[in-house]
């Protein structure tokens, strides 16, 4: 299944949609142009409200030594020349946003090391962690829909329904500490609990140690997926051109394949981009569960530090997956919707 | 059955490859119960700890631990002349001994002979100089000798030969082997480096990540007998439930500051608790120079007001001790025969009375920021004030707020405090100029017995003025103290050799005392 989202599929689509592809070059480009400027835009419209909600939180000098703020002002002082707080806070932001196009990110408070250096590796860990979440959920998800929009009306559709409803309704922590205790630590001792595994290796590299937090992510998002792509299905394998193509004695299997499951793409691939980009920010749970060395616990670490440059860059981050992931969703669906590419194109 | 686990990875081979096995089994059949204490330890394997908090602020700097986790590492590279024991009594360390001269203004320092650091340097005078230097230097920021700084003339100190040094004082201060006994004031070599540090620790430096974890190795040639793992790793859990989840699936042999609320359930899964005395208080604070609390009538009233078994049952889970407004437990010169301060709300309103407070209203500040047992124990003095006739507003600060402007001014508010003995508690929190003097008490007859008792060389005429002082602030001091907390941390039953501590959690984090065993 997992063929429907590879290249070959799309081109096997474009090649049979109706616009000639040498005409439709001009107008695409225009097309993507605009959405690459409004995805920037929209970027820039976070680094705005990143920047100065943290700005407007206070005086981070005094939120950072808390208890030795009193005792000892000439560390405040430093501290506050180091944040350049002399400055005006419009001075700071397009000093600050400068630094952020040229990759310099500043330094942490906490530690004094670039922040850089300082998230580099979590950024990689967390991202490995959501996409092998997508790519065990995509699968998962589809399979599902399908088996459940064969048996529509049956009791193993009735079932799956149930159990998607349940698991939807699990908050993450509630299905971690439930995998765990179940594969951990309780009924069986078969699966590393955290992901500590590796003594400073990527957690990657103790596969085993990746397979709860995986699961967890994977039961949580899974079943929004599953349910749209199967009412998705359904309303295809409803449609007159599938009445129409069962008539000619296509069988059902192929009208599945064929017809219903390229309609239903679309509507999942809006649905899992907002699973996603869910995820990039929401992984902040599951992190902290099984001690994941990713974003998310780095985030709320350096909230509790008040350790500025540090949740600026990171918001900034989990702001470029949302719009990134969106942009490539919105691309996606276009591509795979022909009405919409001979719109753009003509 | 069950091999002891010589490396994380055999723990997860082990699982991977008997999973199948136990499959359809209970887990609670592989749950390995508690070692005979008598069973012998065997070396090697990887030992694994979980420290609870820790950060991107962590740091392997002897002098600046800041975060638990920085304790746990520091406690392993680094070690003082002198060190506590699991009594908390002062036990000889890098020096073998520290002694006074007749008035207490010279200490003559007497090093251990071949104590060796990390990389092989053999510790000398020089080497104890230099880290007494660094740990007072005033420059530097993080320092975890200001207490000692305040005392020590270096200048005027002497290296009498490579083994022995004869510490001077600016005044005569009778409990200097105290502070020297701290785990900030470890000995570092004169070519210290923080990118490798090196200490006398029972194990070396390996490879560290700010808020994830330190690797070490034992130190083979360590005076007090060579650690019995091969390998020690510290993980940060910023979890409580990850950090009790890697003890129990067995990626952790033990854990520091187990929930209170998990002591029963923990030992049901193959994790044994670990209990200690601690000398720890969360006290409530009254400043004795603002009114109402400026009537010692209202100070005594609101003391007689606290139910302190049932704070102890409740805001710490039983983990706690009785306290009795003193402070310093473990100090010999602890007043413990003064009577048991227990509620009394007779006498309470009947003081109350007396002062003209009987509708008294008052604010009390509080936080999250101040630790386990605090909220709690606020919320349970709001209900019982309130059989007395006091309403007393609860103020929820955020830890910004609370550690911020008015943190030290607050008219009644809570602070923590960790073990300490008396008189280096009364210097940092109860006479006028210390740091932290947050009820700001200052009582000239207190300060006299104090001053007195720093210079008396005769411990027990020394323990006899400290008594004295006790008594003022029993009778009139600032402090609520209900109760001391007692240290909950838990270990795998696969180890042996962690025992309770009244210094610092897990067994003093001296991991080199702990060894795997073998089950039967």
């Amino acid at each position: 299944m997992t063929d429907l989202v590879t290249p070959s599929a799309a081109t096997d689509t474009t090649a049979s949609a109706p616009a000639p592809p040498a005409k439709a070059g001009w107008p695409w480009l225009k097309w993507f142009a605009r959405r690459i400027g409004l995805a920037a835009l929209t970027l820039w419209l976070c680094s705005v409200l990143v920047f100065f909600a943290t700005a407007a939180l206070g005086d981070p000098v005094r939120a950072i030594l808390g208890k030795d703020y009193g005792s000892s002002p000439e560390r405040a002082a430093a501290l506050a020349a180091e944040l350049h707080l002399d400055r005006p806070v419009i001075a700071r932001y397009f000093e600050w946003l400068g630094g952020l196009l040229t990759g310099d990110l500043g330094n942490s408070v906490a530690n004094g090391l670039p922040v850089g250096e300082l998230v580099g590796d979590r950024i990689v860990n967390s991202a490995v962690l959501v996409i092998v979440a997508a790519i065990v959920m995509i699968p998962v998800a589809f399979g599902i829909a399908m088996v459940s929009a064969n048996n529509r009306g049956k009791r193993a559709d009735g079932v799956i329904q149930i159990v998607m409803i349940t698991l939807a309704g699990l908050p993450e922590f509630v299905v971690g500490i439930l995998l765990v205790a179940l594969f951990s630590t309780t009924v069986l001792h078969v699966l590393p609990a955290v992901t500590i595994a590796g003594g400073g290796a990527p957690p990657w590299f103790v596969p085993a140690s990746m397979v709860l937090p995986v699961l967890t992510l994977v039961i949580a998002v899974a079943p929004y997926v599953a349910r749209i792509v199967r009412s998705s299905l359904l309303e295809v394998l409803d449609s007159d051109y599938v009445e129409l193509a069962r008539l000619k004695g296509v069988p059902e299997r192929i009208v599945m394949r064929k017809h219903a499951l390229l309609n239903a793409i679309v509507p999942g691939i809006q649905v899992i981009a907002l699973q996603l980009a869910w995820l990039a920010g929401g992984i902040v749970i599951v992190e902290y569960l099984f001690s994941y060395p990713g974003i998310g616990a780095s985030l709320v670490d350096s909230v509790r530090n008040s350790d500025f440059p540090m949740v600026q860059v990171l918001a900034m981050v989990i702001a470029a997956v949302y719009v990134g992931v969106n942009l490539l969703a919105d691309v996606l669906s276009i591509l795979f919707t022909p009405r919409a590419r001979t719109a753009i194109s003509s | 059955m069950r091999q002891p686990p010589h490396s994380r990875r055999d723990v997860l081979k082990y699982g991977l490859l008997t999973g199948a096995a136990l499959a359809g089994l209970s887990g609670c059949s592989a749950v390995p119960r508690r070692p005979d204490p008598g069973t012998p330890p065997v070396r090697g394997g990887v030992y694994s700890h979980g420290a609870t908090g820790g950060g991107l602020k962590d740091t392997l700097e002897p002098y600046f631990p800041v975060t638990n986790p920085d304790i746990s590492r520091v406690m392993q590279l680094y070690e003082p002349l002198l060190r506590w024991d699991a009594t908390y009594e002062i036990e000889p360390s890098v020096a073998e001994s520290v002694t006074p001269n007749t008035d207490n203004t010279q200490w003559t320092v007497r090093i251990r002979e071949g104590v060796e650091f990390h990389h092989g340097k053999t510790v000398t005078a020089e080497d104890i100089m230099f880290s007494l230097a660094t740990v007072t230097d005033p420059n530097n920021t993080g320092s975890g000798g200001t207490e000692l700084a305040t005392v020590l003339e270096l200048n005027n100190s002497k290296i009498v030969d490579p083994r022995t040094i004869v510490l001077q004082l600016n005044s005569p201060y009778a409990v200097l082997d105290q502070l020297l006994a701290e785990y900030t004031v470890g000995i570092i070599p004169t070519d210290f480096d923080i990118s490798h540090p090196v200490g006398t620790g029972p194990f070396a430096y390996r490879h560290f990540v700010p808020g994830q974890l330190s690797q070490f190795v034992r130190h083979e040639n360590y005076w007090d007998g060579p650690a019995w793992v091969d390998e020690l790793f510290i993980y940060d859990f910023a979890d409580d439930a990850a950090k009790v989840n890697a003890l129990l699936a067995g990626q952790v042999q033990s854990i520091d500051n187990l929930p209170n609320y998990l002591a029963g359930t923990i030992e049901q899964q193959g994790a044994s608790p670990l209990v200690s005395e601690t000398g720890a208080w969360v006290p409530f604070t009254m400043r004795v120079d603002v009114a109402p609390f400026s009537d010692v009538r209202v100070r005594q009233a609101l003391r007689l007001i606290v139910d302190r078994q049932q704070m102890i049952d409740q805001a710490l889970n039983g983990f706690g001790v009785l306290g009795n407004d003193l402070y310093a437990p473990f100090d010999p010169a602890y007043a413990s025969d003064l009577p048991q301060r227990m509620q009394d709300i007779d006498q309470a309103r009947s003081l109350l009375r007396q002062a003209g407070q009987e509708n008294l209203d008052v604010e009390l500040v509080t936080s999250s920021a101040v630790g386990a047992g605090a909220v709690e124990s606020a919320n349970l003095f709001v209900e019982q004030a309130r059989k007395a006739g006091v309403t007393v507003r609860l103020n929820k600060a955020d830890a910004n707020v609370f550690y911020g402007d008015r943190y030290l001014s607050w008219n009644f508010a809570q602070d923590f405090w960790n073990t300490r003995n008396y008189i280096p508690q009364v210097a940092t929190s109860s006479v006028k100029g210390a740091t932290y003097n947050e009820t700001h008490f200052e009582d000239p007859t207190f300060t006299a017995l104090i001053d007195q008792a720093k210079r008396e060389p005769d411990p027990a005429r020394r323990n006899q003025l400290l008594h004295d002082a006790q008594v003022i602030e029993y009778e009139t001091g600032g402090f609520i103290i209900w109760g001391f907390k007692r240290q909950l941390d838990a270990y795998s039953n696969l180890v042996q050799g962690l025992e309770p501590h009244r210094y610092l959690p897990c067994s003093n984090f001296r991991f080199s005392r702990a060894s795997f065993v073998r089950q039967p």
